[in-house]
């Protein structure tokens, strides 16, 4: 919300019409003797070869599937295979324009988009550039497997060689293929061809893809990026939500600071590959209405993403619409929005019997292949012979053959071995690194020096303590607090790595809705710390791109309710991409969620179950200063996905723990350990979040009413945990509560109480009590006490499942009768 | 009012106690202070001091008797005073079951349960922590009364039970548990079956006296088994020339009572220098417990002393910032004690490595045998004549060390050997450290 933008009620409410430029539809009329000026003989034959090499690996790959056998070859492969024998032209067509620097990503249907950016790449490479890659690539594992079946001394033949083969072990889950087996077919990428990840997640790609034009953007990068999807993809809001990001005014508007920065567009081009089928669905006529998905990207912007149709058959159509888009974002006029309209011949997977199309329909678009139309127009055109072409085939099925059976040999190509080496995959769900800059050698971009922010002179006047020297409490107008920490630990990074970008919802100018980012504004240029619209799809996939191409992110959601509406960004892709990259991606970004209170049943949940459950995510949720400030700079610091769970309760909380204040230099508090906050030898009361402090006042009430010691220990993070700490207090005490904010069922809570009592069960004198919230919506503010933990309630907890309380009156039924009626009502 | 003398426990790991000698007998009066009976543990003697004043009324134990921790010894009431009920009552006080009551009205919940004695037969919930205390201090699981939810028995119901007395037999807890006890029966439990003689023809050759091992045997024993069969140990034997060592007790043996030193030996001029070279092999001052290693941050050596009870290992801690003279009355002190039978638990743990002399037995040779957890041990043997290089002959003192492969090199160990040799063979050089 830049002032600078004034909101004219005079113009809003001008009459008029909002105008659309018509939308330009397989407009490509090139004559070949015209294109005989552009291309050489050898870049027809090339654009042939890689056409042709797609069509060999799809159909072996199918034959594989449906025979089990390819050219005399036996193999079972029970992975997945969606193969595209008929888009052949149109992955060619694409890459044939893109450079090294240029990166794709796609979807899972993305063999042939991966082998002909790979190709591409390979021809523009010189010798030494391509085999230096081949041999730093694992250690050159995957490279001398085939150096040493192939003979021909050509480097670029054998860069081939290894294109196809890495694409087919990963296929076939080998550790030589290019994510050593843990990606597969649909996620399989290669970063140093400008391949990057594809998607199993139909439209998944396209926030991902969004997040690494970013980086460009941001860091001042060359290369543009490329988002293929299929149409199906259109039906998906984080592709719609990654159009409108990438179109957003700002980027031309406001990042440019009146000429200081570049106010170039976002340089992304959005591909769709229609061919005509989501999976079964027909879009163009059963389940969407846009007819052309170029009508419908044209409405993003008044650029209309100068959106446009090309015939994605005619190889030579789509290379020169791609040059066009591609010369459009190299000159700051991005985001741009290609439909290349195409046919998948072959089935969505080879179990597809295609019962939703006729075979009257497949064989009218068999006889206009692709690569048999291009083939005859080139001989007719006196290119090249039929010998010629038939050279190249047979070229491109002995390449095939032989890489198949390179990659089906348990001896050159072998699977992990989880007996022998079970950590091969344990090993790398997190790559547990401490990286202070994403790229030590430049200069972060601050519009001031840190120390004239007036935030950060703000702070200086502040009490890191929360009590005076005569144990009085300081006025909260001058405590230093739980966004105080937050905010020195996220300014410091931003001065301390370039790369380091932040947005959201209301950050800039505003501060974040919970003012944890006021004086960012002040200190960071637009391109590093903007508003993003209310997208948190694009946010969170967005950050995952971000960071796949090199750079590092704090995206903020502001209510953790949201997490839902970034659902599959959080727990398929965030998650996933170090781990299906065997350990090659890093993904230091942190996603800040803020959980509310007074806000209702929408506004106030505590997820921290939802995030912990999915593998490869880190989570914490801290509830002081000083706990905030640490976990905030161990996130910032590593290089792996966290959840950063944040209390609106506690936002204006001072330090009550650490008596020397919170310091004002770097400090980590590790993630994984536990926090004694208060000492007792009775109880143990293990806390989750900003309950913390009613735990606390149940401890007080415990210790001066009932004579009962309790030792209150705070997780702070939740995964990962060490359980150490918690076994040694429960040695202690026999008894442990584990109190938080979330709904009672399926919590973090119940899943600690189930460790617990494996861990410590000889030492138990009960049972590990938990209370949560109710398994209800929250109420209204008034009511809430009735809904989440409070201090009576634990103690009621404590008396009713540990030990009986002599002369305590219980305020809440928490009786183990009430309990199973609730469970039978599903409460 | 008749009250339970209860045999003492003296430290977590004492089971049980051996009456060894009754001071006062069924119908003396005693006074507070008074002498009733001494006893032993595994490793140590003791005095039983009267706590009360009154007439010994009956004894649940003789001489020899193995009577476990904190069940009773005697009665101590007013002369003619009944004590049926407390005999009946097999080990309660006539004062706990009043207790019991209030405790009743105290807590609601114990009315539907009562206590745990009614639900004779029936199955008694209880939580783990709670069995596990029960079994390690023997209450009276009779006498507990069961506060936790569901009536569950939990940890503060023992205690609170053991606080107010009520002490059973381990055996008795754990048939409680199994819902067996009969409570008639626990005074005869308690009171241990002498072992009856074998009865043989006198003139049988292979006629034997059969004796139960004694508790400090059975320590030993299981300790010196454990640690043979779960360390990787062996010996190495070396030797140094105690020329220097040797005069220099000789100086000692001419000065020392004028400079009002006490009489220095051998042995602890050997601990002395041990202790001085112990701290530069972390490894070797060292224990080893589940896998983790305890690298002490003083040299506790313990010294191992021959009593009519059997070996026994006080530890001088901080050995290495003692003078000699502080190590001299040290090993005295400890020695005497280990030969009363004084020596507490306490300052028989804790050590960080041990020495064994038995060269003034004449032994040239031996392997110790670790004292667990430790890692090592070092062996004293006598002083042979050994030709030297020089073509003299030089008094040489064996000295043999074992110690935990699992925990320590070769190397290391055979270069902790030679560093101590190196320091014996220069005493004097060494005392000016």
């Amino acid at each position: 919300m830049p002032k600078s933008q004034y909101v004219d009620p005079g113009k809003v409410f001008q009459p008029g019409y909002v105008e659309f430029q018509s939308i330009p539809m397989c407009r490509y009329n090139k004559t070949l003797a015209e294109e005989k000026k552009i291309y050489s003989k050898e870049d027809f034959m090339r654009i042939y070869h890689d056409m042709r090499t797609i069509r060999e690996f799809e159909t072996m790959l199918n034959e594989v599937k449906v025979k089990s056998e390819y050219n005399g070859v036996k193999y079972n492969n029970p992975g997945p295979a969606h193969l595209s024998i008929g888009q052949e032209a149109s992955a060619v067509g694409q890459a044939y324009c893109l450079d090294i620097n240029d990166y794709t990503f796609g979807s899972h249907r993305s063999h042939g988009e991966i082998l002909a950016k790979g190709l591409s790449s390979i021809n523009k490479l010189d010798e030494k550039e391509v085999y230096d890659i081949m041999k730093e690539f694992l250690g050159g594992a995957t490279l001398s497997v085939v150096e040493k079946h192939n003979h021909t001394g050509n480097i670029k033949d054998l860069a081939k060689d290894f294109l196809l083969y890495g694409a087919l072990a990963e296929i076939f889950a080998r550790t030589t293929g290019f994510n050593k087996g843990l990606g597969g077919s649909m996620h399989a990428f290669f970063i140093p061809f400008g391949i990057l990840p594809n998607n199993a997640i139909v439209g998944g790609a396209a926030p991902v893809a969004l997040g690494a034009a970013l980086y460009k953007r941001s860091n001042h990068k060359k290369g543009i990026v490329v988002a293929n999807s299929g149409d199906g993809a259109l039906g998906r809001g984080p592709v719609m939500e990654s159009f409108n990001f990438a179109s957003m005014d700002q980027i031309t508007k406001l990042w440019g600071m009146d000429g200081k920065y570049s106010d170039e567009g976002m340089p992304i081009l959005f591909n769709v590959f229609n061919n005509f089928y989501g999976m079964g669905g027909q879009t163009m006529g059963e389940t969407m209405g846009f007819t052309n998905p170029a009508r419908l990207a044209a409405g993003f912007n008044p650029d209309q993403m100068h959106a446009e149709k090309v015939n994605g058959y005619d190889p030579l159509a789509v290379i020169d619409a791609t040059t066009r888009k591609k010369e459009l974002l190299v000159n700051g006029k991005g985001p741009a929005f290609l439909e290349v309209a195409t046919y998948r011949i072959s089935g969505h997977s080879p179990s597809d019997s295609s019962t939703y199309r006729t075979q009257e329909e497949i064989d009218a678009w068999k006889a206009v292949c692709p690569i048999a139309a291009y083939r005859k127009k080139m001989i007719e055109g006196g290119i090249a012979t039929e010998a010629e072409f038939d050279a190249i085939d047979e070229e491109i099925i002995g390449r095939t053959t032989k890489v198949i059976k390179l990659a089906i040999d348990d001896e050159l190509s072998p699977r992990m071995d989880l007996e022998k080496n079970p950590d091969m995959v344990s090993g790398i769900m997190f790559s547990n690194q401490s990286v202070k800059s994403m790229d030590p050698e430049r200069e972060a971009e601050v519009l001031m020096p840190k120390e004239e922010n007036p935030r950060v002179k703000q702070i200086a006047g502040k009490a890191r303590y929360a009590f005076d020297e005569n144990g009085k409490a300081v006025p909260k107008m001058k405590l230093y607090n739980v966004r105080d920490g937050l905010f020195e630990a996220i300014i410091d990074k931003f001065y301390e790595d370039p790369t380091t970008i932040a947005y959201g919802e209301d950050n800039r100018d505003w501060g974040g809705a919970f003012a944890v980012y006021r004086g960012l504004t002040e200190a960071l240029p637009y391109h590093r710390f903007f508003n993003s619209p209310i997208s948190e799809s694009a946010i969170v996939g967005s950050a995952v791109g971000y960071a796949v191409a090199g750079g590092r992110a704090i995206v903020e959601l502001m209510y953790a309710d949201f997490i839902g509406c970034a659902g599959d960004e959080i727990f398929n892709q965030l998650s996933k991409w170090q781990s299906m990259s065997a350990g090659i991606l890093k993904m230091p970004v942190v996603v800040r969620v803020s959980v509310g209170s007074k806000y209702g049943a929408q506004h106030s949940q505590d997820w921290t179950a939802l995030c912990s459950h999915i593998p490869g995510l880190k989570v914490c949720f801290p509830s002081t200063p000083y706990d905030a400030k640490g976990l905030m700079n161990a996130a910032l610091n590593g290089t792996d996905p966290v959840i950063f769970f944040e209390s609106q309760r506690i936002y204006d909380k001072g330090e009550e723990f650490h008596k020397e204040g919170v310091p004002e230099g770097y400090y980590e508090v590790a993630f994984g350990d536990p926090d004694v906050k208060r000492e007792g030898k009775d109880v143990t009361i293990l806390t989750i979040g900003a309950v913390l402090y009613r735990a606390l006042d149940a401890a007080k009430i415990l210790e001066e009413k009932y004579g009962i010691s309790a030792e209150v220990i705070d997780t702070r993070s939740l995964v990962p945990f060490n359980y150490e700490k918690v076994i040694e207090s429960v040695k202690k005490t026999g008894k442990i509560i584990i109190v938080g904010d979330a709904v009672d069922r399926g919590s973090m809570m119940r899943d600690m109480a189930s460790n617990i009592t494996e861990m410590c069960f000889d030492y138990l004198d009960a049972p590990p009590a938990v209370f949560g919230s109710r398994n209800w919506i929250t109420p209204a503010f008034e009511l809430e006490k009735y809904y989440f933990p409070q201090a009576e309630g634990i103690i009621d907890v404590i008396s009713e499942k540990l030990m009986p309380i002599p002369g305590h009156v219980t305020t809440y039924n928490e009786t183990e009768l009430e309990h199973i009626e609730r469970a039978k009502k599903g409460l | 009012m008749a009250n339970f003398v209860l045999m003492p426990r003296q430290g977590q790991s004492v089971e049980s106690c051996i009456v060894t000698t009754w001071h006062k007998k069924v119908g003396d009066t005693v006074s507070v202070g008074d002498i009733l009976f001494s006893y032993e543990t595994d490793k140590s003697a003791f005095d039983e001091p009267s706590q009360f004043d009154g007439v010994i009324l009956h004894s649940f134990a003789n001489e020899g008797d193995i009577v476990d921790c904190l069940t009773p010894v005697c009665i101590i009431g007013a002369a003619g005073e009944d004590i049926s009920a407390l005999l009946n009552a097999g080990g309660a006080s006539e004062e706990a079951a009043p207790a019991a009551e209030e405790v009743k009205e105290e807590a609601p919940k114990a009315e539907a349960v009562a206590t745990v004695s009614e639900s004779n037969g029936e199955r008694v919930f209880i939580s783990p922590r709670a069995k596990k205390l029960a079994l390690q201090t023997g209450v009276d699981m009779t006498k507990v009364v069961p506060t936790g939810p569901h009536g569950r028995i939990i940890e503060r119901d023992i205690n609170k039970a053991l606080d107010e007395g009520f002490i059973a037999t381990t055996d008795a807890v754990e048939a409680f548990l199994a819902g067996t006890l009969v409570i008639e029966e626990k005074a005869e439990e308690a009171a241990p079956v002498a072992a009856a003689p074998v009865m043989v023809p006198a003139d049988d050759f292979r006629a034997y006296d059969e004796e139960p091992m004694s508790n400090v045997r059975k320590v030993i024993a299981k300790a010196m088994h454990s640690s043979l069969s779960e360390m990787a140990q062996l010996t190495l034997n070396s030797s140094f020339n105690a020329t220097a060592l040797l005069e220099y007790r000789n100086k000692l043996k001419a000065g020392a009572e004028a400079l009002g030193l006490g009489k220095i030996t051998i042995n602890d001029m050997i601990l002395y220098a041990v202790a001085r070279v112990l701290p530069n092999y972390p490894e070797i001052n060292a224990n080893l417990v589940d896998n983790k290693f305890r690298k002490f941050k003083h040299a506790n050596v313990g010294m191992a002393v021959d009593t009519d009870r059997g070996l026994l290992v006080p530890v001088i801690f901080g050995a290495e910032k003692l003078t000699l003279a502080e190590i001299s009355a040290k090993t005295k002190e400890a020695a005497g004690k280990a030969r009363e039978g004084k020596l507490t638990p306490d300052e028989m743990s804790g050590g960080s490595f041990t020495v064994s002399n038995l060269g003034s037995m004449g032994v040239e040779s031996f392997t110790p045998v670790i004292n667990p957890p430790q890692t090592a041990i070092l062996g004293v043997c006598c002083t042979t004549n050994k030709l030297g290089a020089d073509g003299k002959v030089y008094p040489a003192m064996g000295l043999s060390l074992t110690f935990d492969h699992r925990a320590v090199d070769g190397a290391p160990a055979a270069k902790f050997l030679k560093e101590l040799c190196t320091a014996l063979e220069n005493f004097d050089l060494l005392l000016a450290k």
